[in-house]
């Protein structure tokens, strides 16, 4: 087990954790929680695969990261403001099972 | 003996993700997520990538943690039923997770068995590093070689600030009430002493940056940390009008660096192209103050900040 | 294994104990003021600890003047967040606390 395996299994684990509290989460704060775990899942095995060599690290996923990142809080900022206008137009900030229309 | 280190952040990564999705209260999920984030850091340092753990140190767990938990608060001041967590029961859930998670796993196996040569634009990267102008091979890559993705990326702030104007309601973001302990002396010694620093480390990293870790990124990061704090304890009020500094603060590095690029298309150079170190540090400047102003107005939830009554 | 070498181990496994011992302390003791107590005495000693065996191992002067800073800072950041928290544990509360386990 490499340094660079070790971290594919964490990076799959956390890109599972997060489908399964996307799917799962009643409470929309908690889904965008789970879509920011999901991007840091993808960032994870990203760089990992980038040093898998062990020798000097590809700069290349590193820089995408890094603008991944940025493009994630953007999209967190933006999801909260969502999140503000909806709870305040319904009153409520969560998707249960009754609201399903099927 | 590192191995054991590395499988450690690993299985505090995954426990702490497993926590985020199945907290008890929302609360606890915020912060779980924030612990995520620095733990998150320490990994990137071990897979050498200091960029990236002062980026996601900076952006990912302090900014974002300063974003979920200002947004928690404002549901919370509703009523605590508004933050109650529960679960919707779904069958496919933990099926579909562990296929995804099986999915992933096996492609990365996979590709951990690829060779490294099969990566031609990293090998072509660090050949080609010794002709640039700046020694730090991701900066190199974000505003030399990839510089689309740069200027798209500033575009992406700019388009989620005006996004979360245009979704904000008829009666205009909901106040933040400045909590009375802010008040305290003690608050004013720490802003007195954390905000000016902040300023000077948001230069230093911007201008190490080029032959060190460090970056436009990272310094704009701390810059907002700086803001985020004069925000929350009440220096900086949201006011529904924004001024020529917020409006000319988030355009600026989108600005300076298309009339950069496009001045280099029309000398025939192609565009985006960087001529010298000067260029590179003059948009990461600009790009340090868009990213800055962008933050904290997109934590503040207001068109503008004004200047507080505190001192 | 050299004197620094030795040193420099001693107040890492010091400085662990400490941290240790802190967040024993978070998640044994009763109520707010006591946790903050236990948090920010133990923890921020051992940061101490764990910054002066670093400036050991990094053999600078200026690694160790940078993470004798990095320490002043911890402290002046624990010390007014734990000034903040243990005032607002003293205010009647605007909502009720969370107990432990409750959504």
């Amino acid at each position: 087990m490499s340094q660079a395996a070790i971290y594919v299994m964490a990076a799959a684990a956390v890109i599972g954790a997060g489908v399964y509290g996307l799917l799962v989460a009643g409470h929309l704060l908690r889904k965008l929680l789970a879509i920011n775990l999901l991007g840091s899942g993808v960032f994870l095995l990203l760089v990992a695969l980038a040093g898998r060599s062990g020798g000097a690290p590809d700069p290349v996923p590193q820089a995408l990261v890094i603008t991944g990142i940025v493009v994630a809080v953007s999209m967190t900022a933006f999801a909260l403001a969502l999140l503000d206008r909806l709870f305040r137009e319904t009153g409520q900030a969560r998707m249960d099972v009754a609201d399903d229309d099927d | 003996m590192s191995l054991a280190l590395d499988g450690l952040l690993a299985i505090s990564l995954v426990v702490l993700a497993l926590q985020v999705v199945t907290g008890a209260s929302l609360f606890r999920s915020i912060v779980m997520f924030v612990v995520f984030g620095l733990v998150m850091a320490l990994v990137w340092a071990r897979l050498r990538a200091p960029n990236l753990a002062l980026a996601e140190a900076a952006i990912g767990a302090g900014v974002s943690g300063a974003l979920l938990m200002l947004g928690y608060r404002r549901l919370r001041a509703a009523g605590p039923e508004a933050t109650r967590p529960g679960p919707r029961s779904s069958r496919l859930a933990a099926p579909l997770s562990l296929l995804v998670a099986g999915l992933v796993a096996s492609l990365g196996w996979t590709a951990l068995g690829l060779p490294e040569a099969l990566g031609a634009a990293g090998a072509a990267v660090v050949a080609a590093m010794p002709s640039q102008a700046v020694a730090n091979p991701v900066t190199a890559v974000l505003l030399v070689f990839r510089g689309y993705d740069t200027l798209l990326e500033l575009a992406v702030l700019l388009v989620a600030l005006a996004g979360a104007r245009a979704v904000e309601g008829p009666a205009g973001p909901a106040d933040l009430a400045i909590p009375t302990m802010t008040g305290l002396p003690i608050v004013g010694a720490l802003l007195a002493a954390l905000v000016p620093l902040s300023v000077l480390v948001a230069g230093y990293l911007l201008h190490a940056g080029g032959n060190a870790p460090g970056g436009a990124f990272q310094g704009g990061a701390v810059l907002a940390a700086a803001g985020v704090l004069l925000v929350l304890t009440g220096r900086l009020v949201p006011h529904p009008v924004p001024g020529p500094v917020e409006r000319w603060g988030a355009v600026l590095g989108l600005l300076v660096f298309s009339a950069l690029g496009l001045v280099m298309l029309a000398r025939g150079q192609g565009m985006l192209s960087m001529p010298g170190a000067w260029s590179i540090y003059l948009v990461e400047s600009a790009m340090l103050v868009s990213i800055a102003t962008t933050l904290v107005l997109l934590l503040g939830a207001a068109p503008g900040l004004r200047r507080g009554p505190l001192p | 294994m050299n004197f620094i070498q030795v040193a420099a181990t001693i107040l890492l496994v010091l400085g662990g104990f400490f941290y240790f011992a802190g967040t024993v302390g978070l998640l044994r003791f009763p109520d707010v003021h006591s946790r903050l107590h236990a948090l920010t005495k133990a923890d921020n000693l051992g940061l101490g600890l764990v910054c002066l065996a670093m400036a050991l191992l990094g053999g600078s002067w200026r690694g160790a003047a940078m993470l004798l800073v990095i320490w002043l800072l911890g402290l002046l950041a624990a010390s007014v967040s734990c000034h903040l928290v243990a005032q607002a544990a003293l205010e009647p509360a605007a909502e009720p606390p969370t107990p432990r386990g409750d959504p």
